[in-house]
């Protein structure tokens, strides 16, 4: 005799709906997982773009300018100061006023790009004190607004993202409670007899525990791995569009990444055998 | 877990002032009081809707008395806890009127159910279960499942399974009404048998005067939900 069957039947066309239901759940909260860790990520790296560069605006003349950059280049923490060129600003402009060059006549300011070490405190207040001192008409500009402003809207999409995912697994717990409320309702006549026959309720309620414990590893890790494909697309397209791309979010796959795919069907199991187990108890408890 | 203890000599079966009422005006069974020797074989009689099947739910820990004590083994259930109550059921073997078998197991496995549930493995039962299943008819649909077993075949893999553990009380709802006459007086043999050897208890519901008349036995009517004890019938 081979060894005995399972005392809960094979898993019937509910248990193959709620597979899909909590692989999609666990697709949509590990994507974004992986969306929200980006976001951090990118907003890191375009931050960490612009710490310690400082560019100051001169309005004034050659002279003005030079001064202004010998100013710079003196001020403690300054690694290095340089003047930007007519033809380095032109290009700067061209997204938004185009390649064909401008006209003389319009004045554009003189512009000195420093660099300063990160760990310098309040370098750029130090550079605009001094050029005041000097009587120069200048602007320091160290990017912090615009730094600011990019955390600020990264961090809001990160807890966006990190408010779906909590969302799509409250939601794949419920669905699971429900859906093994549904199964029990339907094995009742099983439990009904494995009850009357002596089984202890811890007995009854782990049969069901492992099944709903592997049901939710095997969908989290399908969700997961659709996951994992779909970012693994979305960055090959993303390397395809040569242009701009240090723009979008940085979706080379990170340890963080890692945790968060393997995170999914851990969660997804756990979720479904404490669902199963507080849904088994409770009918169990109805019973004599 | 500790199992309070039981005495030998207590009655296996005992009701106190037992009512069961699904509301007012639907009393199903109104202070019954009896209770089963250790080693008696009952039969359980009485009009279909009498409360027959009520009396046994209650017997075998499926229903909770409105009012009154039920006891088994000389401990009162409703004093026991869930896990005493999972132990006191693996001594009782019930035969269910609708057989209730796992329709997903073989005839083998559904027979075999109670010693798997108390945790036995499964090669020192093998035999056991096999010869049983072959005592009762089935030698050659041990690996059939119900759905392709006829009633008779059923109620005996149900009956089968109700006394694979040698239990010491067997309580049965109408255990020979799908099944001929010779073959409901050789399950009733297996009854009396284990009740003769292991001294098993037997309650059994049934319609079937001629049935009782033929097996000696203590005898319950129930009709209205009131009970009464009618003492010994036929034979011995």
């Amino acid at each position: 005799m081979s060894s005995p069957a399972p005392l809960l039947p094979q898993a019937d066309t509910r248990e193959a709906a709620l597979f899909f239901v909590v692989c999609a759940l666990c697709f949509l909260a590990s994507f974004a997982g992986l969306v929200a860790r980006s976001a951090y990520a990118a907003a890191d790296s375009w931050a960490d773009q612009v710490t310690g560069e400082i560019t100051i605006r001169v309005r004034g003349d050659e002279a003005a300018a030079a001064r202004a950059r010998e100013i710079a280049n003196a001020s403690p923490g300054v690694d290095s100061a340089r003047m930007i060129g007519r033809d380095e600003a032109e290009a700067l402009l061209a997204p938004w006023l185009g390649s064909s060059g401008l006209p003389d006549d319009i004045p554009i300011p003189f512009l000195i790009a420093a660099s300063a070490t990160t760990d310098a405190p309040a370098v750029a207040d130090i550079i605009d004190r001094r050029l005041k001192e000097e009587g120069l008409d200048a602007s320091v500009d160290e990017h912090s607004v615009w730094s600011s402003d990019l955390r600020q809207s990264t961090n809001t999409a990160g807890l966006a993202a990190l408010g779906a995912v909590a969302l799509l697994i409250a939601t794949a717990v419920a669905v699971i409670a429900f859906a093994t409320h549904a199964a029990l309702l339907a094995r009742r006549d099983v439990v009904e007899v494995l009850h009357l026959t002596g089984a202890r309720d811890g007995f009854i309620s782990s049969l069901f525990e492992q099944r709903f414990l592997m049901l939710g590893v095997r969908a989290g890790a399908t969700g997961a791995l659709l996951a994992l494909a779909t970012a693994a697309f979305m960055l090959f397209l993303v390397r395809q569009s040569q242009d701009q791309v240090w723009l979008l979010p940085q979706l080379s796959l990170s340890l963080t990444d890692g945790l968060i795919l393997g995170l999914t069907p851990l969660l997804a199991g756990l979720a479904a055998m404490i669902a199963a187990r507080v849904t088994v108890m409770q009918s169990l408890s109805e019973m004599v | 877990m500790k199992e309070r203890t039981i005495s030998p000599d207590a009655p296996p079966l005992r009701f106190d002032r037992v009512s069961v009422s699904y509301g007012p005006g639907l009393d199903v069974l109104t202070d019954a009081s009896f209770e089963l020797r250790p080693g008696s074989m009952t039969f359980l009689t009485g009009p279909s809707g009498a409360g027959k099947s009520t009396l046994l739910k209650l017997a075998y820990l499926a229903l909770r008395p409105s009012q009154g004590r039920v006891s088994l083994f000389g401990v009162d259930t409703a004093r026991q806890s869930r896990g005493e109550r999972a132990l006191t059921r693996r001594k009782l073997g019930v035969v269910f009127q609708e057989f209730r078998l796992l329709e997903h197991l073989t005839a083998y496995e559904n027979a075999a159910l109670p010693l798997r549930v108390a945790g036995d493995k499964e090669k020192r039962y093998r035999n056991d279960v096999r010869e049983l299943l072959e005592w009762v008819g089935l030698g050659d649909r041990m690996n059939a499942r119900p759905a392709t077993l006829s009633g008779g075949e059923k109620q005996r893999v149900a009956i089968a399974r109700a006394v694979v553990m040698k239990p010491d009380l067997i309580i049965a709802d109408e255990p020979t009404g799908n099944v001929d006459t010779e073959m409901a007086d050789r399950l009733m043999r297996l009854f009396r048998e284990l009740n003769r050897r292991v001294n098993t208890t037997v309650l059994v519901a049934t319609h079937d005067m001629e049935l009782i008349r033929r097996t000696p036995s203590d005898v319950l009517r129930i009709a209205n939900g009131l009970l009464s004890r009618q003492g010994q019938e036929a034979a011995r």
